[in-house]
């Protein structure tokens, strides 16, 4: 947590340096020596709380805190003031809104200082709800709100998001020949830069497949676009990103596959489970890296089962992460019950040390009919 | 927590990465490689003999090592791998762009040469 910026406005000198001293040892501490001088610090960098006088020459504390009223970005300042005895008849004049909290000189120091934290505590709170609440919506966002309805075939997609999470993206999209094109995708970082990337990333995913899924079908050739995309583009510079590209042709009852450093799926066959092995390099890190496809045959009552870390690096009960080979046990048992997602999803909380996730998770099961031919 | 960092030559140093690269401290990785950038360092050896986390901000900060010094033809060596950062470069199949060695000293002598 970054520290709290805090400024002082106090004509006073002895005054001026005994808050700038102890709210220093805890705060980030500028000081100004009148309400001008104050509205000037303010406009080039905003405080996270001000603590002003009432009395000083030049401009006062009242009208400079009516002067940060009356901006939308000030308004919301924490405010202080610092009043005399003297002032107080002033002060019971005026009621004025936007002042959090009166403190009569002189002062005692402990008292201040639990009050600042207070203050400071309260807007952080606010900011963080904000936050989550922000993350939420654009997980929301990097989600489908339906799925594919293929005949032959059952689609189960789950995603939860973790306040701690980051940026695990899935979209899918029907092609004019009647296949499908899935994108899974887990932006690099942690939090609400994360998710905020991830949010970009698939606005473009979803306007480069549009174009490009007009000439081929191809993911290796889609990926190669999305990773120069990446390395050239200014804004997303510093984003990483693995992905998973999937064309899924339910009536060859193939899915063509290409992947960029991700969590690889896993093939349930008739001979049991197996890792989808090959996957190049992750994207954003390097110019002309090659992509190639990988095609696997669903055969009747086979299934893919996509997924992202969150379910891999679950800690298990020896305290290592769970890892790919607990990724090919769970699809073996999830293979023949009804609610596949819920039985991988109880089952790796089974094998791991903690109650929850621990990350965001997503996972991906989709699935042949037994009986089609 | 700071990174303990090495001056081998005057184009080459070592990152002791200690115990953790994560999204705790991968900012501070930035700002240390950073310093060293500037200075004109082209290759990084990075210690993983202690690193018991690395997380995928963490891998991103080495990936942005990379994008620096990538276009002067600098190096960012892996040595003395321990297994939980293995596994991470297994999975994104960075391998491929980061050389391993098995020790620092491995990795001094290779780059020197």
């Amino acid at each position: 947590m970054a520290e709290h910026s805090i400024l002082i406005v106090e004509d006073d000198r002895t005054v001026r340096e005994l808050l700038k001293h102890r709210l220093g040892k805890h705060y980030n501490v500028a000081t100004a020596t009148n309400g001008q001088d104050a509205l000037d610090h303010v406009e080039s960098s905003i405080p996270d709380l001000i603590i002003s006088d009432i009395m000083m020459p030049k401009m006062d504390g009242f009208a400079l805190q009516s002067a940060l009223q009356s901006d939308k970005n000030t308004r919301v300042i924490p405010f202080i003031f610092l009043t005399a005895r003297a002032d107080e008849p002033a002060r019971k004049q005026g009621e004025r809104t936007g002042v959090d909290d009166y403190i009569t000189k002189p002062f005692d120091m402990d008292q201040l200082l639990s009050r600042v934290e207070r203050l400071l505590e309260r807007v952080e709170v606010f900011q963080s709800n904000l936050d989550a609440e922000i993350g939420r919506d654009f997980s929301n966002r990097l989600l489908p709100d339906r799925l594919p309805d293929v005949n032959g075939y059952r689609f189960d997609f789950h995603a939860e998001a973790h306040a701690q999470g980051g940026g695990d993206l899935f979209d899918w999209v029907e092609t004019d020949q009647g296949t499908y094109f899935l994108t899974i995708g887990d932006v690099m970082g942690k939090g609400l830069r994360a998710k905020f990337y991830a949010y970009s990333f698939l606005s473009y995913v979803r306007g480069t497949l549009h174009t490009l899924l007009k000439e081929s079908t191809s993911p290796a050739a889609v990926m190669r676009s999305i990773n120069e995309m990446l390395l050239s583009d200014e804004v997303l510079e510093d984003t990483f990103a693995s992905f998973l590209l999937l064309h899924w042709n339910p009536h060859t009852h193939t899915v063509t596959y290409a992947n960029a450093g991700h969590c690889r799926p896993v093939l349930v066959t008739p001979d049991g489970p197996e890792i989808a092995e090959h996957s190049d390099l992750i994207l954003g890190l390097e110019e002309d890296t090659s992509f190639s496809d990988v095609t696997l045959d669903l055969a009747p009552g086979g299934a893919l089962f996509a997924y992202t870390d969150g379910l891999t690096e679950q800690p298990g009960r020896n305290g290592d992460m769970l890892g790919e080979a607990a990724m090919r046990d769970l699809a073996a048992e999830a293979q023949d019950r009804d609610q596949p997602i819920e039985a991988i999803r109880t089952g790796t909380l089974d094998r791991s040390a903690a109650d929850d996730f621990q990350d965001d998770i997503l996972i991906l099961w989709m699935q042949r009919s037994p009986n089609t031919d | 927590m700071s990174f303990d960092v090495e001056t081998l030559t005057s184009d080459t140093v070592i990152v002791h990465v200690g115990e953790a690269l994560d999204f705790r401290n991968a900012d501070e990785f930035k700002e240390t490689f950073q310093d060293y950038v500037e200075d004109d360092i082209q290759n990084f050896i990075l210690d993983f003999s202690e690193t018991e986390v690395l997380d995928s901000t963490g891998l991103g900060s080495i990936f942005s090592l990379y994008r620096e010094i990538s276009p002067q033809d600098g190096q960012v060596a892996f040595a003395d791998v321990s297994r939980p950062v293995q596994v991470v470069v297994q999975l994104t199949r960075t391998y491929k762009v980061f050389r391993q060695y098995p020790s620092v000293e491995a990795a001094k002598e290779a780059l020197a040469s």
